[in-house]
C-alpha cells in the first residue's frame, strides 16, 4: 500500500511532481550532454594515438604526451628494425602549416607525414580515396567535415601549403585534430611543407611481432634509445588527453558547467519534493495518526524520489539520444562510451535520493497530533 | 474485564509562546467496551487533547497510559504507531480523507499503512463495510466527489477495518448538516454495542448527548462530571 499511496500522491500532484522530474531531465541532459562532448574532444585530442595500430611511440626525450614531443633523429628506425621482437618501426614527420584556400585565405593546419608504402599513423578511415592517394608526390588528404574550414576544396584541387603545392587527393573520416585541422601526406612532401631535414623526424611507432613480450620489448627498446621516450599507445593516448584537460582550461570548463547542471538539477529535486511534503503535511499527519511508523513515512517519500528518478532518466536519456543522434556526423564532437549511461543513470538516482533527504527529513517530522487540528 | 484505556494522572502541558500552561489537569479514566462515550465540553476546553493522549497520538506531560491491560507509558514513537493500528480506529473533524486515493484506497490505507500489500481479503472486507455504511456505490469515487457525511462514513469504514478494540472520533458530526449527521451518529451507536468495541465520541453540540451510554464533561481541562459516577455513586 505505500508504495501505491506514493504513486496516488504524485499523480495527484502532476503539476509539482512534472517539476522534480524536469529536475532530473536537467542532470540527465545536461550533464549527459557534456560528457558526451568532452569524449568526443578525448576522440579529437588523442586521434593519432589512437588510431596509429602502433604498440610504442618513440618521441624525444621526457616528453609523455604527443603534443610536447619534439623532433628526434630518423636513424632510430634502423636501430629499432634491428631488434627481434619488433615487426616494424616507421617514422611520422608532421609539422604546423598555413593552408592557403581556394578564397586566399589562410588556414592553420596541422600537417601529417607518413612514409609509404606502410603509411602507418596514416589516415585510417576515408569518405573518398585510400591510402594509395599518398603514394603521389603532392597528395593531401582533407577530412570530410573540415572541408568548410578549408575553404570546400574538390578532389583533385590544387592548393598551398607553406608556399609548398598540395593537390587534394582523398576525404577522410573521422581524422579530426583538436589542435587544428589535420592534413595528411606522404613522409616526403611532409618534409617540404615544415622544412624538416631527412635526418629527423617528429615520433617513430613501434608495432611489436605477435607473441613478443611488451614490457620486455619496452624495456629493450627504452635501454636502446636512452635519449628518446618509449611509452605504450594507450599511455600516450591517455596522457596527451589528460595534458589537455589539465593544461588548457578545457577540463575545469566542463567540469563547472556538469557541476552546474547537477546543481541546478538537485535544487530543483530538493525543493520541488520539499514543497510537495509541506502540502500534503496533513495527509502524512494522517497517516501517522492511523499507525504509520516514521520508516513507513519515509519508505513513501523514498518510493516518491525513486519514482520521480525513474521517469526523468527515462525521458533524460531520450532527449539525450535525440542529442547524441542529431549530432553524430556533424561538426559537434559528441561520444558517449557505453558504460558511460548506466553509471550516470545510477549516480542521477542517488542524487534523487540525496535530493529527497530533506523533504524525508520534515515528513518524518509532522506530528499525528496535527491531524486532530 | 478490564478497561480498554486506562488513564492515571494524564495531564497536559502546552508552550503558548510566553509560558508553560496546564491544558489538561491530572486526570484518571477508565473506557470499556461495548458503550458509547461521550466526552463533551466547551471549545479549549481540552476535549482534543484528553483524546489524543487516549490515542496515544499525543504523549502525556505526566501520568501513564495502558491500553488492553499493558501499560504503554514511555515506548517508543514507533511502537506507539503500531499500538494505534492494532488497537484503535479514529475519526476526524474534517473525515482526513487523503486527496490522492479513492474512497476505497482511503479505507485501506490505514490498515495497510505498515506494508506494501494490502492483506488478503481486506479489499473484500472494506467493500462490505462500505456496503453496511450505506456507500457502497463510491468505492471507486475520489474524496472531493463526496458529501461530507459520504466523506465520513469512509473514514468510519478505514477506523473499523483495523477491528478496532476502540473507535476514537473527534467532533465526526460537526461539518454535517442534520441528516447526514444522524446517519454517522446512528452508525456509531450500532457499533458501540458490540462488546469487544468502545467508542469515545468528542464533542460540543448536546444533540448528541442522547447517543451517549456515558457523558463526561469537560471544563478547563478538568472533569467536571462524570454519569458513569453517577451511576454508580
Ligand atoms: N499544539 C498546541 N500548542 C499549544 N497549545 C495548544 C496545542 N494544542 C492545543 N492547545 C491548547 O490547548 C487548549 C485545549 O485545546 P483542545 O484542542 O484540546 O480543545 P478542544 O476542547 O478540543 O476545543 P475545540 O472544541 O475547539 O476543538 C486550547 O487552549 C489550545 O489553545
Ligand atoms: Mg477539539
Amino acid at each position: 500500500m505505500r508504495r501505491h499511496i506514493a504513486l496516488r500522491m504524485l499523480a495527484h500532484d502532476r503539476a509539482t511532481t512534472a517539476g522534480a522530474v524536469l529536475g532530473v531531465v536537467a542532470i540527465i541532459f545536461l550533464v549527459g550532454q557534456q560528457l558526451a562532448v568532452l569524449n568526443g574532444l578525448f576522440t579529437y585530442m588523442s586521434v593519432l594515438v589512437d588510431h596509429s595500430g602502433a604498440d610504442i611511440w618513440i618521441t624525444s626525450e621526457g616528453t609523455d604526451n604527443i603534443n610536447s614531443a619534439g623532433d628526434l633523429p630518423t636513424r632510430y628506425v634502423d636501430r629499432l628494425i634491428g631488434l627481434d621482437d619488433i615487426a616494424w618501426a616507421e617514422p611520422v614527420v608532421s609539422g604546423a602549416g598555413f593552408l592557403k584556400r581556394k578564397d586566399a585565405q589562410f588556414q592553420p593546419v596541422r600537417v601529417v607525414g607518413v612514409r609509404p608504402p606502410r603509411m602507418a599513423g596514416g589516415p585510417w578511415d576515408y569518405e573518398v580515396g585510400d591510402n594509395s592517394v599518398l603514394l603521389d608526390h603532392d597528395a593531401v588528404t582533407v577530412d570530410w567535415l573540415d572541408r568548410r574550414e578549408l575553404g570546400d576544396p574538390e578532389i583533385g584541387d590544387v592548393l598551398e601549403i607553406n608556399g609548398q603545392r598540395c593537390r587534394v587527393a582523398a576525404f577522410t573520416r573521422g581524422a579530426r585534430g583538436f589542435s587544428g585541422t589535420l592534413v595528411f601526406t606522404n613522409e616526403k612532401k611532409a618534409r617540404e611543407v615544415g622544412g624538416v631535414p631527412d635526418d629527423r623526424c617528429s615520433s617513430i611507432l613501434v608495432k611489436l611481432r605477435p607473441g613478443a613480450n611488451p614490457a620486455a620489448a619496452l624495456a629493450r627498446i627504452r635501454s636502446l634509445l636512452p635519449r628518446a621516450a618509449a611509452t605504450p599507445t594507450p599511455e600516450l593516448s591517455a596522457n596527451t588527453r589528460l595534458f589537455y584537460v589539465t593544461q588548457t582550461g578545457i577540463g575545469s570548463s566542463f567540469g563547472f558547467s556538469t557541476l552546474i547542471g547537477v546543481v541546478v538539477g538537485v535544487v530543483i529535486i530538493i525543493l520541488t519534493m520539499y514543497a510537495t511534503v509541506l502540502n500534503r503535511q496533513r495527509d502524512f499527519a494522517v497517516f501517522r495518526a492511523l499507525g504509520a511508523r516514521r520508516r513507513d513515512i519515509r519508505v513513501i517519500v523514498l518510493y516518491q524520489a525513486l519514482f520521480i528518478g525513474f521517469i526523468g532518466i527515462l525521458l533524460g536519456f531520450f532527449l539525450l539520444a535525440g542529442f547524441l543522434f542529431g549530432t553524430s556526423g556533424s561538426r559537434l564532437p559528441s561520444f558517449m562510451p557505453l558504460w558511460i549511461p548506466p553509471v550516470h543513470a545510477l549516480l542521477t538516482l542517488g542524487l534523487c535520493v540525496v535530493g529527497s533527504a530533506l523533504a524525508i527529513r520534515r515528513a518524518v517530522r509532522i506530528e499525528p497530533a496535527s491531524a486532530f487540528r | 474485564m478490564e478497561p480498554v484505556i486506562r488513564l492515571e494522572g494524564v495531564a497536559r502541558d502546552f508552550w503558548d509562546g510566553v509560558r508553560r500552561r496546564r491544558v489538561l489537569q491530572p486526570t484518571d479514566l477508565e473506557f470499556w467496551p461495548g458503550e458509547l462515550t461521550v466526552l463533551a465540553g466547551p471549545s479549549g476546553s481540552g476535549k482534543t487533547t484528553l483524546l489524543t493522549i487516549m490515542g496515544l497520538v499525543l504523549a502525556p506531560s505526566a501520568g501513564r497510559v495502558w491500553v488492553a491491560g499493558e501499560e504503554v507509558t514511555g515506548l517508543s514513537e514507533d511502537a506507539l504507531a503500531t499500538v494505534r493500528l492494532k488497537r484503535f480506529g479514529f475519526v476526524f473533524q474534517s473525515a482526513g480523507l487523503v486527496p490522492a486515493l479513492s474512497a476505497l484506497d482511503n479505507a485501506l490505507a490505514g490498515r495497510s499503512i505498515q506494508s506494501d500489500r494490502v492483506a488478503p481479503g481486506l479489499r473484500e472486507r472494506a467493500l462490505e463495510l462500505f456496503d453496511e455504511l450505506g456507500i457502497a456505490d463510491y468505492a471507486r469515487a475520489m474524496p472531493t466527489q463526496l458529501s461530507g457525511g459520504q466523506q465520513q462514513r469512509v473514514a468510519i469504514a478505514r477506523a473499523l477495518l483495523g477491528e478496532p478494540a476502540v473507535l476514537l472520533c473527534d467532533e465526526p458530526t460537526s461539518a454535517l448538516d442534520v441528516d447526514s449527521s444522524r446517519v454517522v451518529l446512528d452508525t456509531l451507536k450500532r457499533l458501540a454495542r458490540d462488546p469487544k468495541r468502545g467508542v469515545v465520541l468528542v464533542t460540543h453540540d448536546p444533540r448528541v448527548f442522547p447517543y451517549a451510554d456515558r457523558l463526561v464533561k469537560i471544563e478547563d481541562g478538568r472533569i467536571a462530571s462524570d454519569t458513569k459516577d453517577k451511576a454508580e455513586g
